[in-house]
Parts: C-alpha cells; structure tokens; sequence
C-alpha cells in the first residue's frame, strides 16, 4: 500500500497541522459547545482506534487514529479528508458494520452495537458505493430498503413516495436502476437510505460523479432533511459543499483529526495565505494547508 | 419481514437473466442436445462384453434354463452378446475373480432341472424358498450388478418355467431361449447409457439451483455485497432475511427442476421407473444438496456474485462429468478406481439415486444415496450457519 511509506515520512505542512491542531480543536470544541450548548449529543465518539490487518504480508495500517467527537443533536457535521483518511472506515465503526480494536460509540446514548435494533431503526446511511438492486425498479429499491424498518405497508407507501419526491425520481419510479444516469441513480441511492425517515443520517460522500446540477439538488435534499429535525454526518472532500452545508467540520488526515470547528474558525488557521487571495482564504485553502500537497493512495 | 424479503427475493431472481438462462433454460438446452446427439444411436451399441466365469459343474450342465440363457447372452453371433463366459472350476474362478479378470462367476449348487430335484419338485410345491438357487460372488460395480439382476430374472423366471414344464417338458427349451431373448432386450434398454446422461441433467439442475440461492444469501451479506451493508446497518434479523431469501430460492430451484422432468418425460420420453414418490423425494433432497452449496459459497467465499456463480457451474459440471454425464465409462472409472470420489459427489448421488431407482428392485443403494446427500448438505449448511452468525467484520 503506498500510504505506508507515506505516514513515516510527515511533510512539512502536516507536521505544522499536527501541532496546531490540539489547541485549535480544543478551542473550537469549547466555542461551538457554546453555541449549540442546549441541544444533547447524537454522537459521541471517545478514542477510536481501527487498524487493518493485511494477511498476506502481516502488515497493519491504522486507518482510525485514537478518534474522539461529539455529533449534536439538528446539526450537519462534515468530515472532510483526503482520500484513504478513514472516513468511510470511522462511518462504518460507528455503525458496528467494522470491528474496531478500541473506543467507544454511543448512539442516541446508547453503546453501539450490532444488535441495538432500536438504534438502528433511527439511522440511515447512503453509502459511498451505490448499493441498489439492479433487477428491482427505482420505486422497489426504495421500498424493499424501507421495508427493513417500516413494516405497516400504508405508512411506508407513504415514506416511500416522500422519498422519491425529496430526491425528485417521480418521472422515474418504474426506471431500473441501468436506465438512471449516474446523478439519478446517486438520488436513487440516497432515497433508499432515507426514506424510512431516520433522526440520524450518515452520508457518505454521495455526490461522488455528478454534475453541479444534480448536486445541488443533493445539497438542497439534505438541508430538507436537516430542517425535518434529522441529523446529518456528512463526508467528501467538496469544500464548497462543506462550505455551504456542515455547521461544524471536522478534518481528518491518516485517521487523526487535525482540525475542527466552524467554516470560519477553520480558515482563520491558514498562515501561509496565498499571495492572490484578495477575498481571504477559502476552505480549499485550509484543507490543502492542513493535510499537505502530497498525492493520496 | 419474512414475507417481505421473501416477495423481494422472488422480484430480483427472476429478473436475473443469467440466473434463469442458467438454471432453466440451459437444462433443457443440453437435454435436447442430448436427445439430438443420441437419437442415431442404435440398440446395437450398448456397453461392452461384461467377462464372467462360469464354474462348469454337474448343476450347471443339468440346468436347462440356466444353460441356455447364458449360452443365448454370450452367443457371438449375436448382436446382442451381453457377457464373454469362461467355464472353468471354481478355484480357477476364485482365482479369476481376485486377478480381477472376471466381474464375477456364477455357481449353481444345484440346478433347477437335476432329476432329483424334479422328483422333489413332485413332492413339494412350491419349491422350498429358503434354498438360493444360484451362488455368484462379484464386487460391486454395475458389470456385476447386471450379472446379478440377469441371474436374479433367470432364476425367477425359472420357477415359473417348472411349472410349465411339470406338464409339458419339451418347450422348456423354446421357454428358455424366449427368455433369454427377453433379457437381451432389456438390458439393451435399460443399459442404454444415454438414460443415465439424462439422470445426470436432473443432478445438474439440483446442483446448479445454488446459484439462485447463492444469489439471494450473498446480497445479503455485507462482507459480500453494499446491499448487505444496507441491510446489516437496518434494524431486520439476518436470519430472518436469509431464511426468507433461501425459501423463496427454494421454491425457484423446484420449478426448474420440476420442468426438466417434464420436458424429459414428456417431450423426450426418458423413462424414470415407476416409483414417483422416492424420485420426487431425490429431487428434493438434490436440490437441497444444491442450496446448501449456493449459501455454503455465499457464506464463505469472499469473492463477486459473478465468480461464485462460475464456481457453482463448474461443481456441477465436473461433478456430473464424473457421474457419467459424458459417457458412463466416466462413472465405471472413478466408481471403481476412486469410489470415495464419486460418494462424495452430490451430482454423482443424485444420478445414481435416480439409476438405482430404475434398475434395483431393493431400495438400499437408494437410501445410501440419499442419506449421504443429507450429511453433505448438513454439513455445508451448518458451516455456513456458523459464517452467517457473524455481524461484525474486520473488513469489508
Ligand atoms: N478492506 C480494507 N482492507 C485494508 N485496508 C483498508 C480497507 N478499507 C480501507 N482500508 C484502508 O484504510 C484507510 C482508510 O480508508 P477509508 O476508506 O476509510 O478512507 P476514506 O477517507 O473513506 O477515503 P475515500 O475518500 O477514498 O473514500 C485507507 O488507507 C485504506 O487503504
Ligand atoms: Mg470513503
């Protein structure tokens, strides 16, 4: 794996992120904590550390790092990252999908587990992988997922056309899913993992290859969602979806976090502003500052 | 949740193109390929000459019946010569038998038609039933099975021809000769290979029937599949999913089966015995044997849909290779050179559940067959439990 080589040699700019980043996520913890003081923790993840084991050649790579945040109740939390950051590995240890060798994950204040049907039924995720049944119809899949947690069939007939209306596949509901372009079918895949109507989202990067149109439309999806009272974690590494969506950030950079906080609080880390930037900097900046230029696996 | 996976189980199968092309439609592909195949083939062309001894005592010269049977069954004449018989005593039989020359010897300890059994025939009628009427020693492969189901039919036809011959010694010979013709006759049906290759497609299709079920378990499973993922982070119990997804697979795999045997009974006229519910019972169990493999890949091998599906294929086809699928010469050789082989085989079970069926009168061959399907199965089906069981992974 060429991340290997990577983590051993710390370019210059990680190494700075590194030592900013206690303080900052300290004091960016303490100011929105403030903020949101009222309202409870959807999440809260203490020290999550996962490692994956290659059999073949008995070498480990420690994919999350000693993790630890909150999630609040109402907000969308993004967690942005370079490529192989863990994120997807973070999401699918707080969903008990992942063993992971330390931490804990509560959930609504629950541990976490495999069999805590209750907390499941309040989660939904959309994958970063699109993950529909390529025999059943646009409407089916959004009905066969919800059917995994709404069980009375007036009640999820209805979910399941709110769905479809909220990602706007309602030309589309008798499309199989080789007939949706890949914007409808990223919608066909967010339909399928919200329709039941959870409190808490996970999104996992899901306007990967979609054309600034049909992202949008995704954008504006999960602010309805939001306003619905759900919560969202949210990862990519857009940063103008990041900009415009998440009311907290958190970036992670080789399964540590390295920076947290608002929009605004997270660009007034960048020192080394770019000459050209009259407008000050953008979050694109930030990002590139705190995880370093070198290339992702 | 049963009944809503079971529907949705139901909804992807049958519109998996290459699950149906491969689980009904090519079935009866090669079943009509077969029947084209073999439609030229002539009742001349059966198994080859079947070697036997016979011990060349004063009971096997004093049978009239059995003389001429076997005279009638190796005549060189004939198109029909089934066996190539050597006379001799019967420690050169033995001897014959152990340097594996002979697939088996025939020894009458007293023949039918001796005088003085005539004259205790006088006496006593029915004659007494607890005396064998021949003694033969082979092992057990089919030459000696044909061995013994033609001593078996002389032997009983044999009885009736004494009677006949309590009133009317002179046709005995006429009798005896019309029976031997009779056996040639059926033994140029009933080892008509070309029946076997037909039990074979009926093992391929229980085999084959794993993959729907392979299919519906490994969608399920998130080390396997996202749509496993989606379902692992949902609220629903695997077990209830995968047993829904398993009998709705189930039920799948039975149609298909059921319309190759109708195709093959109907439209190309294979004889399967008269015994309907013990074949029904194999193809149950077969196709059991099948759905255990389907979930036993689905559970444990980690690799696509799309490679578990070519796996499936090529047990089934090699497993039926083996059971004589290509030529029953196939079968002869690895039942008699590597038996375990073939007794681990299900496709090779199920043919020759199917075969035992047909030819046997008793039922023991058949029950072995079945009861070993069972223990693979179980086998294969309890490891997967046991992979199933798992709810968090190292990886996915
Ligand atoms: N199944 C696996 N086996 C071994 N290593 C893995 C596995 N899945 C992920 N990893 C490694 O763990 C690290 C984190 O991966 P992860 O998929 O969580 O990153 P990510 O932030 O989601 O990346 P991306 O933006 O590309 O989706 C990477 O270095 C990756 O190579
Ligand atoms: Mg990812």
């Amino acid at each position: 794996m060429p991340n290997k080589t990577t983590t051993t040699t710390k370019p210059k700019s990680a190494t700075t992120a590194a030592k900013t980043s206690p303080n900052l996520a300290s004091k960016s913890a303490s100011k929105s904590a403030a903020k949101l003081a009222t309202a409870s923790n959807v999440i809260e993840v203490c020290r999550l550390t996962k490692t994956y084991k290659n059999p073949k050649n008995h070498q480990t790579l420690k994919a999350v790092n000693d993790l630890s945040f909150d999630v609040r109740e109402g907000e969308i939390l993004g967690l942005l990252g370079p490529n192989g950051s863990g994120k997807s590995t973070t999401i699918n240890c707080l969903l008990s999908l992942l063993k992971f060798d330390k931490g804990t994950i509560k959930i609504f204040g629950e541990t976490m587990s495999p069999s805590a049907y209750n907390l499941k039924r309040q989660i939904g995720v959309v994958f970063q992988e699109v993950a529909v049944f390529e025999e059943l119809r646009a409407q089916d899949n959004i009905d066969f997922f919800c059917g995994l947690y709404v069980k009375d069939k007036a009640e999820r007939a209805k979910c399941v056309d709110t769905a479809i209306k909220l990602v706007g596949l309602e030309d589309f509901r008798k499309f199989y899913p080789k007939q949706l372009s890949g914007g409808l079918l990223r919608r066909l895949n967010i339909a399928c993992g919200i329709a039941h109507k959870p409190k808490l989202i996970f999104l996992d990067e899901p306007t990967v290859a979609v054309d600034p149109q049909s992202r949008q439309h995704i954008l504006d999806n999960i602010e309805t969602l939001r306003k619905r009272g759900a919560t969202v974690v949210y990862t990519t590494h857009y940063m103008e979806e990041v900009e415009q969506l998440c009311d907290r950030i958190i970036i992670l950079d080789k399964g540590k976090i390295i920076a947290s906080g608002t929009n605004s609080e997270l660009k007034k880390l960048v020192k080394n502003k770019p000459v050209k930037q009259v407008a000050g900097p953008t979050l694109n900046d930030v990002f590139l500052e705190l995880t370093g230029k070198e290339l992702r696996d | 949740m049963f009944w809503h996976n079971f529907k949705y189980t139901l909804k992807v199968v049958l519109r998996d193109h290459a699950l149906i092309f491969w689980t009904f439609a090519f079935p009866l592909i090669l079943a009509t390929f077969f029947s084209l195949a073999f439609s030229n083939i002539t009742a001349s062309e059966k198994l080859g000459l079947i070697d036997i001894a016979v011990v060349d005592n004063d009971a096997w010269r004093n049978d009239e019946v059995f003389r001429k049977a076997f005279e009638t069954l190796s005549d060189e004449a004939s198109e029909d010569r089934l066996f190539r018989i050597q006379y001799v005593s019967k420690t050169e039989a033995e001897q014959l038998l152990a340097d594996d020359e002979i697939s088996g010897y025939l020894l009458l300890e007293r023949s039918w038609f001796s005088p003085q059994r005539k004259a205790l025939i006088e006496f006593l009628a029915p004659p007494p039933a607890d005396v064998p009427p021949v003694i033969f020693t082979a092992k057990s492969d089919i030459n000696s099975t044909i061995l013994k189901s033609v001593v078996e039919t002389v032997a009983e036809q044999a009885s009736i021809i004494e009677t006949v011959i309590e009133t009317d010694p002179a046709k005995l010979a006429n009798l005896a000769y019309a029976h031997a013709a009779n056996l040639v006759d059926q033994s140029s049906t009933h080892l008509d290979y070309v029946m076997i290759e037909y039990y074979t497609l009926i093992a391929m299709i229980c085999i084959y029937g794993g993959i729907i079920g392979m299919v519906a378990v490994n969608q399920l499973l998130a080390n396997m599949s996202m749509s496993g993922q989606r379902i692992a982070v949902s609220p629903a119990r695997k077990s209830t999913l995968v047993l829904a997804a398993l009998c709705a697979s189930y039920i799948i795999q039975l149609v298909a089966v059921a319309l190759l045997f109708v195709y093959l009974i109907f439209v190309l006229h294979v004889d399967f015995g008269a015994n309907l519910p013990l074949i029904i019972l194999l193809a149950l169990i077969g196709s059991l044997s099948g759905l255990a493999l389907g979930v036993f890949l689905a559970a444990t091998v980690k690799a696509t849909a799309t490679t578990k599906i070519g796996l499936i294929l090529a047990i089934a086809m090699f497993g039926c290779f083996l059971a004589g699928m290509m030529g029953i010469t196939m079968k002869y050789l690895v039942d008699t050179n590597l038996p375990l082989l073939n007794r681990l085989n299900p496709a090779n079970l199920i043919t020759d559940g199917l075969y035992a069926l047909y030819y046997y009168d008793t039922f023991d061959r058949y029950w072995g067959n079945i009861i070993t399907l069972v223990i693979i199965s179980g086998v294969m089906i309890a490891i997967s439990v046991y992979a199933l069981r798992k709810e968090q992974y190292d990886r996915l």
